[in-house]
């Protein structure tokens, strides 16, 4: 019986953003936020896990005021009760400031028997928040994990990794990152959406996780942005006759030096 | 006293790093020193160029558990930069100095140089379709992908070799380990890739790029829609953000779109060709050469011409 | 005012979205191809409650409102108009038994209809000139143990797959039309044959077929609202039915249009891409503007009716504007893709034959016109 926490962020959906041909500059205007892919990968196993084994789970976000569009998103994929941290700090957040903010949080709301983040985030995809955290907890993390499973107070993970696959096991609390390939998240059915307002969700104010304010300043900042852009021959051939395309391409794979 | 640490428990990986920690050593006058997981790699590392190289010895083989031995001998030598090899595992590790230095990292960073007191580093954002400058103070934390750089050629000088006895971490138990897919094949390595994606239709259609692959003398590749979804190759065929990284001198894509997060993991080949019945599929805006056609036509005859 | 759906709407529509991309993008080729009743999609869709959309909670219905509906079913018709023909087809039979229904009917159908494991389907046509005239008109005639139904019933869709069906027929056929009365009849019940499924020219994939009901022997409680209460329980189901359909037009013009605009970015003569050539330009945005609108439209009236509010004339409204404009998307953007939109390899082909089926059918004689002009000012 588990008690599972999931980390979570909201970002905006790369696929709506433009680069901008002129300045190669990025045109975030029409995006639309969604929760992280991987970190849906994450509330799904912990929903699973919950909904087999029983347990609770717990979603938690710190993110910018952007972050209570979210809410009810998450609540219907799975998780009784979400916990939010709007605060402009996320703005410009690096994973340093990220983890040490959710760190906090959780010392104030858990402890939790399990910690779960995607491998890493959507937009950034820094593959440091699991890590982090752990380590400020002084918790032991599994990640990369393609499979997990729950018996007492054992949790079982396998790790996939370049060349092979660990079977590792650990006793206690554990913070865990999954794989996209873990689970297929589920598309909420119009219950579970109903259902999301009847469930809770509780801001935490960051001014309650006593950080200090240099605490919340970036040790890594973006500096410059663009998009990139790849130039390419582009040279296509599109003849009626596959064949005429086929002996066009050869002759040019032959200049290439490549057959 | 500041330095340059470097570690990876994959030893190719950590010789490569040693071509961005010697430019460093030479910007900052600082010493490099690479941690090591074992004596041959020691042995291995210690011709290229490196201060000193420091063997971590632990009891237990699971790599993760060096992280808290790399703080310590980081931390304890004040020193400035950890370049990390940026295997999964490495990752990890890196994530977890970072956190108990409380210093800013970088992942994958592609391009590092020193500036304002720190370094600037290039890293991808949203999944390949952006580039992204970052300046991170020092101490600080990078992770640097294989074969982002090539290993320096050898030294005049030996580094100094010492070893260091490391406790193991308890907390985790590693039972089998299990070596995964196609053992002895390394996508990354070969010159010439095929990589298919969902305009096949079933799994023994696959043939059809194999033929081509044979006639080319290629590798196949994947996207993550046919490796993880289909399941018709395994995944370490794939090529993505979250994938592998190639960089062949040809890369032929067929039957795939060419969505963002699969050509970050191959926009650095030199020469793209693909074959795609979609005419505005985005691979095109990314291929040298392409070829608007059916692949169950195009394929059979592209490898009878090739054969000739 | 806020025009915006608000969050679980937002939500439900996104949970429409990518229920659509992953179960109907990979048939909708398919089904048009084969028309054969995709059956596992809708069990899909019973899973993730569609089917039970608008049925009250204590049915087992998601009671999310008809507002999510239209939402819902301008996601799905956007990938695949012929299921969201399934799903309208069945919602309306549901809820013209929620409306009118006794508690016990209630009990005895909706549950199972809001599980996907009863589909519904809604008879009301007749070759004759109205419903309850002419030779083969449905009657049903007074019996021992309730009524008995004798005629056909034309162009049923859902027909052979539903399991049940509320039906119309006029229980005096001198009177006519005057004396319909709803039924609810099981699939099963005796005499009912299903004649053979109807080659149509789109929406394939939803059965459309003619009803037998020979001798077919009701019980008293099959009634569904009172004698002869028929006309103005088909003429409400009907008003609610189009806002339904409305709804399945606006979603195919919208992935017409964008499908429409993206080619025309990427197709390039005589140097640039035809998407800079004003008469391009026109043709898109008059079709963006028109869907916009509708859906605009549709959210309105599906508001009024959500409300309980009087929503006929503006239903009417939407129906009208679609009629005329709606085929008019497809004919649009069918040129803006030239050859290519000719082509049945590509989609634009199939929505024509959709949006002909969501537009032209069910607007006989001066209906909807008449209604609005009796009711402006």
């Amino acid at each position: 019986m588990p008690k599972c926490l999931v980390c979570y962020k909201w970002t905006l959906d790369e696929q709506d953003i433009k680069i901008k041909p002129d300045d190669l500059s990025l045109d975030v205007s029409r995006a639309k936020g969604k929760i992280s892919d991987f970190d849906r990968n994450a509330i799904e196993e912990a929903s699973l896990l919950v909904e087999k084994d029983g347990g609770a789970v717990d979603a938690l976000t710190y993110g910018t005021t952007t972050v209570k569009q979210s809410l009810k998103d998450a609540l219907s994929r799975g998780p009784g009760k979400v916990y939010w941290i709007a605060d402009a700090s996320a703005e410009k957040a690096d994973a340093n400031v990220t983890a040490k903010v959710l760190a906090a949080a959780i010392r104030k709301i858990g402890p939790y028997d399990l910690i779960l983040c995607g491998e890493g985030s959507s937009d950034q995809f820094n593959q440091q928040t699991a890590s982090r955290v752990a380590a400020l907890l002084a918790l032991p993390c599994v990640s990369f994990v393609s499979k997990l499973s729950v018996a007492e107070n054992t949790v079982s993970a396998t790790r996939k990794l370049e060349e092979s696959q660990e079977d590792v096991t650990v006793k206690g609390p554990v913070v865990i990152s999954v794989l996209s390939e873990i689970n297929k998240p589920r598309i909420p059915s119009l219950k579970q959406v109903l259902g999301a307002s009847k469930k809770p969700n509780e801001e935490i104010k960051i001014a309650d996780l006593n950080l200090k304010p240099e605490e919340l300043l970036p040790k890594a900042v973006c500096k410059s942005v663009k998009g990139f852009v790849m130039k390419r021959k582009n040279i296509i051939y599109k003849e009626s006759a596959a064949a005429d395309n086929v002996a066009k391409l050869k002759a040019s794979l032959t200049t290439e030096g490549l057959c | 006293m500041p330095g340059i640490y470097i570690f990876s428990e994959d030893v190719a990986l950590a010789k490569q790093l040693l071509t961005p920690a010697l430019e460093l050593k030479k910007s900052l006058n600082q010493p490099v020193t690479v941690l090591a997981v074992s004596e041959p790699d020691a042995k291995e590392l210690s011709t290229l160029g490196a201060d000193k190289v420091v063997i971590l010895q632990s009891p237990s083989k699971w790599v993760d558990g060096f992280a808290e031995a790399i703080y310590k001998q980081f931390n304890d030598a004040k020193a400035s930069i950890l370049l990390v090899g940026g295997t999964l595992c490495g990752k990890g590790i890196a994530s977890y100095v970072a956190a108990k230095l409380d210093a800013g990292m970088v992942t994958d960073a592609t391009v590092l140089k020193v500036a304002d007191g720190g370094l600037l580093a290039t890293r991808v954002l949203y999944a390949g379709l952006a580039l992204c400058e970052e300046q991170v103070a020092l101490p600080a934390v990078l992770t640097i992908h294989a074969r982002t750089f090539l290993a320096p050629s050898a030294a005049a000088t030996p580094s100094v070799i010492e070893t260091v006895a490391v406790e193991a971490d308890t907390r985790v138990t590693v039972g089998k380990v299990t070596a995964t897919g196609d053992s002895g094949v390394d996508i990354t390595a070969a010159q010439k890739l095929v990589a298919v994606g969902r305009g096949f239709r079933k799994k023994e259609d696959l043939k059809l790029a194999e033929d081509l692959a044979a006639a080319l003398k290629a590798e196949l590749a994947c996207t993550r829609g046919v490796a993880e979804d289909e399941h018709w190759l395994p995944i370490a065929r794939y090529v993505g953000i979250s994938g592998q990284t190639v960089k062949p001198d040809l890369y032929l894509a067929v039957g795939l779109s060419g969505q963002v997060q699969h050509m970050v993991g191959c926009r650095g080949s030199k020469v793209i060709v693909a074959i795609n019945t979609d005419e505005h599929a985005p691979i095109f805006e990314s291929a040298d050469y392409g070829l608007v056609g059916d692949l169950y036509v195009v394929l059979p005859l592209l490898t009878a011409a090739l054969r000739k | 005012m806020n025009f915006d759906l608000t969050e679980e709407q937002q939500l439900i529509g996104q949970s429409a979205r990518d229920f659509a991309k992953q179960y109907l993008e990979p048939i909708a080729v398919g089904l048009d191809q084969t028309g054969e009743y995709p059956k596992a999609v809708v069990q899909a869709l019973a899973k993730h409650d569609f089917l039970g959309l608008l049925l009250p909670a204590d049915v087992g219905g998601a009671a999310a409102g008809f507002v999510s509906y239209v939402e819902v079913i301008e996601d799905l018709s956007r990938y695949c108009g012929a299921v969201a023909s399934i799903v309208n087809n069945h919602t309306i039979a549901a809820y013209t038994i929620q409306q009118w229904g006794t508690a016990e009917q209630k009990k005895q159908y909706l549950p199972a209809m809001a599980k996907g494991e009863l589909l519904g389907g809604f008879a009301i046509f007749e070759n004759g000139p109205m419903p309850g005239v002419g030779q083969d008109a449905l009657v049903a005639t007074k019996h021992d143990v309730g009524y008995v139904l004798n005629g056909k019933k034309a162009f049923v869709r859902n027909a052979g797959e539903a399991g049940v069906y509320v039906v119309f027929a006029t229980t005096d056929p001198a009177a006519g039309a005057k004396a319909l009365t709803a039924f609810i009849v099981p699939a099963n019940a005796v005499g009912v044959k299903v004649g053979e499924k109807l080659e149509t020219m789109g929406l394939k994939g939803c059965p459309v077929a003619e009803i037998t009901f020979e001798n077919v022997v009701l019980a008293e409680t099959a009634l569904l609202g009172a004698l002869n209460q028929g006309v103005e329980i088909s003429a409400k189901a009907l008003a609610v039915a189009s806002v339904a359909e409305a709804a399945q037009t606006v979603g195919i013009g919208q992935a017409a249009v964008e499908h429409a605009a993206a080619y025309a970015k990427q197709r390039v003569q005589f140097g640039k891409p035809v998407a800079v050539l004003q008469a391009i330009q026109t043709l898109l945005a008059e079709v963006a503007t028109d869907c916009h609108l509708a859906r605009l439209g549709v959210r309105n009236a599906a508001s009024l009716i959500e409300d309980g509010k009087p929503f006929e004339v503006e239903a009417a409204m939407v129906k009208s504007f679609l009629v005329r404009l709606g085929p008019k998307m497809l004919i649009d953007t069918c040129q803006v893709e030239g050859g290519f939109g000719y082509s049945e390899t590509m989609p634009l082909p199939r929505m024509f034959r959709d949006i002909a089926g969501t537009t032209l059918l069910d607007a006989p004689g001066d209906f909807p016109e008449k209604l609005i002009a009796a009711n402006i000012g």
